[in-house]
């Protein structure tokens, strides 16, 4: 038998013989490893999002009450002509009220009791997605504001990039947390494997007096720390599903539906994988380094 | 085979457990520590396993400085040493075939190769027909034999023992002795701690006395 063979029917008897301490430890690690994947979840579906507001970004012209009919035609030949403008739509004040009202029925006794309709006219620009079009895009933004008829100009993609700025920082912040979480499990774990390591001190004894390779003497702990690891991160990945499908539920598909992200998404392969890398490597490393104590 | 130079193992501050210890034993030779408790017996023993280091001086086995040995080549060195001591340090939760052949699955050896060499060395002191039972099931003479069987079942060139038959009666120190000769009979080094001087007189092999970690008697006059 070699020494991988070895490792892991040590180690499953370790564990079995661990029993509530393994399972405790297995448990620290599933906590750690469901912030890392609600953290994940919630950050792809964010992320996700935010890429397709990004992809459909608009650049927003609103006219003065004031503009002719040559203002807003010369401007939208203008705007035609740019190379990074896929359409022009037309929206006329009248359309602005009306969407108003189709948008939010609950205020439309507010929109009534208005003497003069306050929505403005503007034309509603389609963008070409990419970076190298936001680039593009903003000189327009800059070149527009200035023409006749125009009284301001909204451009989505600058709040989304503040948004995104936002995010990144969350995701850092994420990070941090779930880095401080894991630690903390790493810990629980190499403690776990440090009780085991006692256990069996006998026969490391006769395994170091016999010249058992060191592959052999800490190879158990190893494992056990990945087994820990691993069923905790397995653990962690069935929390966070459910987790999903509960957010799922309360979110509904009419509200993930306004806010244009077509229904959440649970974590890609690459993600899972992650987690599960992540739960055997830290597992594995705190046996690893648990399993230092033998000299 | 083995050879020390001004050997010395220090414990604390000064407290001198072994002291300018120089010693040689000779390929296939049986040779006895003894002298009284605290004489350095143990602590020599404990240096040609490596369990120790010493302060000072060499400890030379089959040509190679123990001091030398890198962690690695410390495991290599010790396949080659077989051990027994005084409390038999056998695993109570594993079987007498499971005890001895543990000594060859640690170091990766084919199944049929361990199950073979274990049930040989086994039989060769006497337990065949106890494979199956568990240490705690045996008397001290038996765990005794096992621990032998453990030491032999990788074929060492050296057997170490520390004090083998101080947990047992005088007939049952004679038989673990006997096997101890014939163990050496058939080529291997043999060096065996003790303090009774009634099984040294009985066996009749060349006596290391030690006192105070140094040599005393014969071996220091010449």
């Amino acid at each position: 038998m070699n020494s991988v063979g070895y490792a892991f029917e040590e180690a499953w008897v370790s564990l079995k013989r661990a029993g509530r301490s393994a399972a405790i430890s297995v448990g620290t690690i599933a906590i750690a490893f469901v912030a890392l994947g609600g953290f994940l979840l919630i950050s792809v579906n964010v992320q996700r999002t935010i890429d397709g507001w990004l992809q459909s970004a608009e650049l927003s012209v609103y006219l003065t009450d004031e503009a002719t009919d040559e203002d807003r035609a010369a401007l939208e030949r203008y705007l035609q002509a740019q190379p990074v403008v896929v359409s022009v739509e037309y929206i006329s004040k009248q359309r602005a009220l009306e969407r108003f009202r189709t948008d939010f029925p609950e205020l439309t006794d507010v929109a009534a009791s208005l003497a003069d309709n306050p929505f403005p006219g503007s034309l509603e620009v389609r963008l070409r997605p990419g970076s190298a079009a936001a680039d593009q895009a903003d000189e327009l933004e800059t070149s527009v504001s200035g023409r006749p008829g125009v009284a301001d100009v909204r451009y989505d993609r600058k709040w989304l990039e503040r948004l995104l700025a936002l995010v990144a920082g969350g995701r850092i912040a994420g990070a941090i947390v779930a880095g401080i979480l894991m630690l903390g499990a790493a810990f629980t774990v190499a403690a776990v494997v440090r009780l085991s390591l006692h256990t069996r001190r006998d026969e490391i004894d006769i395994m170091q007096l016999v010249g058992a390779p060191f592959s052999f003497i800490r190879g158990p702990s190893v494992v056990e720390g990945l087994l820990i690891g691993g069923a905790g991160a397995t653990l962690a990945l069935i929390l966070v599903w459910v987790l999903y499908v509960l957010l799922g539920r309360t979110l509904g598909t009419e509200a993930t539906a306004m806010v244009g992200i077509g229904g959440m998404r649970f974590l890609g392969w690459s993600q899972t994988f992650l987690m599960l890398g992540s739960g055997l490597g830290v597992g594995a490393a705190a046996g690893a380094l648990a399993s230092r104590a033998v000299k | 085979m083995i050879e020390t130079q001004g050997l010395g193992k220090t414990y604390g501050r000064g407290l001198y457990a072994l002291r300018d210890l120089t010693l040689k034993v000779d390929k296939g030779e049986f040779v006895f520590l003894t002298g009284p408790s605290g004489a350095g017996k143990s602590t020599l023993l404990r240096l040609l396993l490596l369990q120790e280091r010493p302060t000072e001086g060499d400890v030379i086995v089959g040509g190679r400085n123990l001091a030398r040995l890198t962690r690695n080549e410390v495991q290599a060195y010790r396949r080659t040493v077989g051990f027994v001591f005084q409390d038999f340090k056998l695993i109570t939760t594993k079987t007498i075939f499971e005890n001895v052949s543990f000594a060859l699955r640690v170091l990766g050896q084919p199944i049929e190769q361990q199950r073979r060499r274990t049930y040989q060395v086994l039989k060769w002191v006497g337990l065949q027909h106890r494979l199956n039972a568990f240490p705690e099931e045996l008397s001290g003479g038996e765990q005794q034999r096992v621990a032998i069987a453990r030491a032999l079942v990788n074929e060492p060139h050296l057997i170490l023992a520390d004090e083998p038959t101080g947990n047992l009666d005088p007939d049952l120190s004679l038989e673990i002795m006997n096997l101890f000769r014939d163990i050496n009979a058939s080529g291997t080094t043999v060096v065996v701690a003790t303090h009774d001087r009634e099984l040294i007189k009985w066996v009749g092999r060349r006596v290391v006395q030690l006192e105070h970690g140094r040599l005393a008697g014969a071996e220091a006059a010449s």
